[in-house]
Formats: structure tokens, sequence, C-alpha cells
């Protein structure tokens, strides 16, 4: 999955080198706040472990052998943020010392491997694991599902930077200049390898390793898993010996380590609204979204527009970026993503101002019963 | 340093993705691959000192001078748009790296046999008419009355891509194998890349070698207790994630000592640093060198049409 250097433009692996800016700053310093001096050794050690982890060569059915990428498991064994932060350092080695993905295309490279696969998989792991405990069979199937969803997140990022470039770049007799494949052939070619093999393979490496760790190494997992209980309550107590650890009880409230479940929404969000100008590529139009001028009338054998249709039709005609462009349809490409923005703006001053009367009013309540 | 390494411990092989998704797949024991690609790392690693060591043209050069031009190249390659100025630049790559005392055999192989496996196959149905639409030049027949065939749009887009892929990776093995890792360290910390990343980064580079002795460690007695070679799928993806679990045991004890006796040694979260670099007229005529090359080849590329 590493891209080489030759297949993104110049102004791609600009626009991801300056995506990931705020990514690793951001991981720098949530890394930083938890672990304190801590931090360079920590992560030094991580960078080296997600480098060796893509060398273990795992074997699979047909005698044959493929490598996993880690950093999945990473991010459960350290934390989303320090994984990203000790995988981007493994595919800088990886970039410049052993020439394994593109110089201009690291910023590519370190979206894809080393921010959307440890954020989806670690998302989806909290999804599935919850605050089941530590030695549930089912933490380690969250963990393994976890390692298949987010690589195949990153290989589908990866197919299509690919695939945009064919479109986006081309010299004026149409030849393409870089990645020449066109979208609908690089996801399912992709897509394929990924959710067939390599995604078998990180699952059953994710997978291993954690029940590995269940059995052998309890104090390894809970660096990343505080205020989650070892076992389940009922054999906690058919077992007296592990009672010299002191456990958070359902009365201590949640553990202060713990975040918010929707966390894990918003970043899924916040990586559609990066894909937004997708959309520019896009040809034909939505079933059923035709405005009554542009209906293909003999397609459906029709006489003339439909009359409830022409008179209900124009009920609204005061909509102020209208079919996503300007009125004057100058700047297509510059209305779509204005659109977005606005849009985005609506939705977000709606939820958000919503969830604010609601806490008002929940905390006002409380104080009257208080 | 150089005269050290015999030369069968270099011996090449095919340059590889540790990430598996291309290269030869050959059918062999997970143990031995394991084994085999620790000793890849190691060979890799020792050649490159070697290189570095010997006295040549890239060598002499400031690191940071180094890394800054050729950067400067690397972006120069990837907005090229004629065929022509990315063969100049690939020229021009070859004669720095002959002028370092790297064998042309090397480099041509280090670069012409990853090229091909990949970028080649990838990108050849794209040269046909289907994928690319175009003036066809190679006529293949027609497909339901259609003509059918390489269009010259096609061909020129494989070719631009084959050899971009080639001049990039010829310029970063270039960059990285003339430079020794604690040099170019340096170079990136004086270029304003945050101290503490740098920090991290060499630590990092350090560490995977004890990591990598360990990891050789156990799959050595893995092959010693290993009487038949018998294709154990469930069993042996067992102990390859015992053995990647066990590693991270290992690598997290290590990171507590490191942290202890960094901090017994002063640590207080701040990296400070020793840096002792100068430039000379040697660099400036480099860095002069690659502007007039850039420039010229740009502008060339530029000004004609396609």
């Amino acid at each position: 999955m590493h891209i080489p250097d030759g297949y993104l433009s110049p102004t791609t692996c600009a626009g991801f080198y300056a995506g990931m800016t705020p990514v690793w700053a951001t991981a720098g310093r949530a890394v930083r706040r938890v672990v304190r001096t801590r931090f360079v050794p920590l992560l030094a050690l991580g960078a080296s472990y997600s480098f060796l982890v893509m060398m273990f060569n795992v074997p699979v059915p047909d005698g044959t052998t493929a490598h996993a990428v880690g950093a999945v498991l990473v991010a459960i064994l350290l934390g989303p943020w320090a994984a990203v932060v000790a995988v981007s350092i493994a595919l800088l080695i990886q970039a410049l010392f052993f020439g394994d993905g593109g110089v201009l295309a690291y910023g590519a490279n370190a979206w894809n491997m080393a921010f959307v696969m440890p954020m989806v998989g670690y998302g989806v792991y909290k999804l599935i694991a919850r605050r089941c405990p530590l030695t549930a069979r089912r933490r380690a199937v969250a963990a393994g599902v976890a390692s298949y969803v987010g690589l195949n997140a990153s290989a589908l990022f990866a197919a299509i930077e690919l695939g945009v470039q064919r479109d986006l770049f081309r010299s004026a007799n149409g030849t393409p200049l870089y990645a020449p494949f066109p979208l609908w052939q690089t996801i399912p070619a992709m897509l394929l390898a990924h959710l067939l093999v390599a995604g078998v393979v990180e699952f059953a490496l994710t997978f291993g390793v954690i029940s590995y760790l269940q059995r052998a190494n309890l104090p390894v997992l809970r660096i990343n898993h505080r205020g989650i209980a070892d076992r389940s309550p009922t054999r906690a107590t058919a077992e007296p010996r592990s009672d010299s650890e002191p456990r958070p009880g359902p009365a201590s409230g949640p553990a202060p380590g713990t975040r918010p479940a929707w966390r894990w929404a918003v970043v899924g969000l916040a990586a559609m609204v990066v894909l937004t100008p997708l959309g520019l590529l896009a040809g034909g139009g939505a079933f059923g979204e035709d405005a009554p001028r542009d209906l293909d009338l003999r397609k459906y054998g029709l006489q003339g527009v439909p009359r409830g249709l022409a008179r209900y039709s124009g009920t609204w005609s005061r909509a102020v970026l209208d079919g996503y462009g300007f009125g004057s349809g100058s700047h297509p490409g510059v209305a779509y993503v204005l659109s977005a923005v606005v849009g985005l703006g609506a939705i977000g001053v709606i939820v958000f101002g919503g969830l604010g009367v609601g806490r008002v009013v929940s905390r006002r309540r409380s104080r009257e019963v208080a | 340093m150089s005269p050290a390494t015999p030369g069968w411990l270099l011996r090449p092989e095919t340059g590889l993705c540790p990430c598996g998704c291309l290269g030869k797949r050959r059918k062999g024991s997970y143990v031995e691959k394991t084994i085999e690609g620790g000793a890849d790392l190691l060979r890799r690693v020792m050649f490159t000192d070697d290189v570095a060591a010997r006295d040549g043209l890239l060598q002499r050069v400031d690191p940071r001078v180094k890394v800054l031009g050729l950067v400067a190249l690397i972006v120069a390659t990837a907005c090229f748009r004629h065929l022509s100025a990315l063969m100049a630049m690939y020229a021009l790559a070859s004669a720095l790296a002959l002028a370092s005392g790297l064998s042309v055999a090397f480099f041509l192989r280090r670069v012409w046999l990853f090229v091909p496996v990949f970028t080649g196959i990838v990108v050849l149905p794209t040269t046909c008419s289907f994928l690319t639409p175009g003036t066809i030049v190679v006529p293949l027949g027609t497909w339901f009355g259609s003509p059918v065939g390489l269009t010259n749009q096609g061909l020129t887009s494989a070719g631009l891509v084959v050899f971009r892929v080639a001049t990039s990776i010829s310029l970063v093995v270039l960059l990285t194998i003339t430079t020794p890792w604690p040099r170019l360290l340096d170079a990136l910390r004086s270029l304003h890349v945050p101290r503490m990343f740098v920090l991290v980064v060499g630590m990092a580079y350090r560490y995977i070698f004890l990591l990598l002795a360990s990891v050789t460690e156990m799959y050595t007695a893995r092959k010693a207790r290993t009487v038949v070679d018998s294709r154990d799928v469930a069993g042996g993806r067992g102990f390859v994630s015992a053995s990647a679990g066990a590693l991270f045991g290992k690598a997290h004890a290590t990171s507590e000592e490191v942290h202890q006796a960094m901090v017994a040694r002063g640590y207080r979260g701040n990296a400070r640093t020793l840096h002792r670099m100068r430039l000379g007229p040697f660099d400036l005529l480099f860095a002069l060198m690659a502007v007039v090359v850039i420039a010229s080849l740009f502008g060339a590329d530029r000004l004609v049409r396609v």
C-alpha cells in the first residue's frame, strides 16, 4: 500500500502534507500530555515495534506468507494518537532508508496508514469491545475486526488518491500525467486484494497478539485500558486471588481516562467532510431528483410533465445556492465546495445549538431537584 | 569500515516492499522468511554504511545542502510534463551515482528491478484505448465495430509514470545511500524539523536493531526446534502472534528502562544537541548547480508545448 513518488501529483502531495501537519501536532500534544518525559522512549520503541511488525511473515493457507501493517494493533496497545506518531515514524524510516514509499508521497502514505487506519480501527474496536472485561474473548475478536476494517479503510483511501489523479491532472492532448488508472479500476483492485487476503492476515495477527497478551502479559494490555476490569465480576468473586489489585467498582463512576463514545462518530464525519470534493468528479444525476424540465419524458413513456409535479415543484424557489451552484452558474467547483461548507455550518449550528439548549435545560432541572 | 563487510554478506536481492503488496512470492516457511527478512535489513544497512564511507561527489556535500538540493530535484521531477525532461533528470541521477562511487549495475538493479514489477505491469493496461482514449498508434483490431489499439496518449502516460517513478526512486536512493543516518538526522534538525521528532526518529532507528535481534533469536530458536517442515498454518499463526506479542512486551519494558536511564542522566523533557556543520565553497557550488539544473530543465519543460 506504500505509494511511491511519481503516482501522485505534487499538489496532491502538498495537500496531504498540509492535512497531516495538524494531525501530527495534535497527536504529539495528546501523547505528551499523558506520558510527559516518557514521551520520547515510549514513542521511539513504539515506532521500532511498528516497523518490525511489518516484517513478521504470517502463514496463509495456500503455503505462502504475507505481512500485516499493524497500525490498529499499535493503536489498541498504546492509544490512537500514539499510534499516529509511531506508525508515521516507521513509515518515514521506510521511505528514507529503504526507498519503500515515496518522499513526496510520504504525507499521503502517512494519511492512509498512520491516520485513517489507526483511527478507523480504534473506533471500530471501541464500538465492539465497549467496556467488556480485559480478558474477554470479545475484546480479541473486536481487535481483529477493527484491524480488518481499518486496513480496508486505508486501502480505500489509497485507491481514491490514485484514482482521482487521472481526471485531475492531464496535459493538453488528454495524456494523464500521473497515475493513469480510473477510479472504477483502482477501487476494486485495491479492495479485492485487501478484503480477501491482506485484511485476513491483519485480522489473524491482531486477534492473535491480543489473545496472547490476554493469556500471558496482562499488564501490557492495561497500559491503554485504564479503568477496565480484568475479568467479569461473577468470575472475579470466584477467584479471590485477583483481589490484591484495586479494581474500580461501579460506585466509583467512569474512570478519568474514558471519553464519550460519540467521539468516533465525529472522526467518521470528519473523514466524510474531507471526501466531499469527490462529488465534483461524479457524472450524471441521482435517480428521481431531476427538475421537471430535465425529465426524459420519452424514457418513462409520458406525454408531458405530470400535473401535480409541475404544480408543486416550484413551491420553494428562493434557494440561495440553487443546485449547489451560484445563480449565474459560474465557478461550479468553488460553489460546490462553498455549498458543502454552508451546509456543514448550518447542520453544526442546529446540532450543537440543540445540544447546548438541552444541556442548559438539564442542568437547571438537576439544580431544581437538588 | 568499508573493507570490513565481506561481499557475500551484501549480495543483493530484489528490493521488495515489506508490506508484501508486491514482488516475487516464494513459497517458503514463514520462519525462514522472517529470518531472511531480518538478515536482508542488516545487509542493506551495512551496504549503506559502506557506500556512505566512500569518497565520492555526494558524500562530500554538506548533508543540509544535499537534502535541500535532492528534494528540490525530486519536486522538479514530479512537476515535469515531458518525457524528455524526465529522461534528462534520470541521466543526471545516474551521473551523480557514478560520481559518488556507486556501480552502475547496482544503481540500475535497485531501480529497474522494482519499477517493472510494480509500475510496469500495473500501468500496461492503461496504454490501451479502452482506458485511455486518444489517437491510436498501434492498432490491435476492432471491438464491436470501433477500432481498438494502443493510443499515443496511453503510451506517453505510461512512459511518464514509469520514468517519473524510476527517477524519483533513484534520487531518494542517492540521498539516503550517500549520507550516514546520524548525519541525515542532523541535517533534518538544522532544517527546523522539530527536535523532539528527530530525537524520536533517531532513537526508533537505533532500537529497531535491538528488537530485530530478539526477533531473530525467537525465530532461530523456533527453527532449531522444528524437526519436520510441516505446513501447520494455524500453529504457525499462533507462533507468529505470540512472538509479536512477546516483542511488544519487550519493547515496552525497554522503553521504561530507557526512560529511567534518561531521567537518571538529567533528562527533563528537552532535547539538546551538539551540531557543528559548516558550509564550504564546494557545498555552495553544489547548490548553485542544483538551482541551474532545475531552472533550465523546468524552463525547457514548460516552454515546449505538447
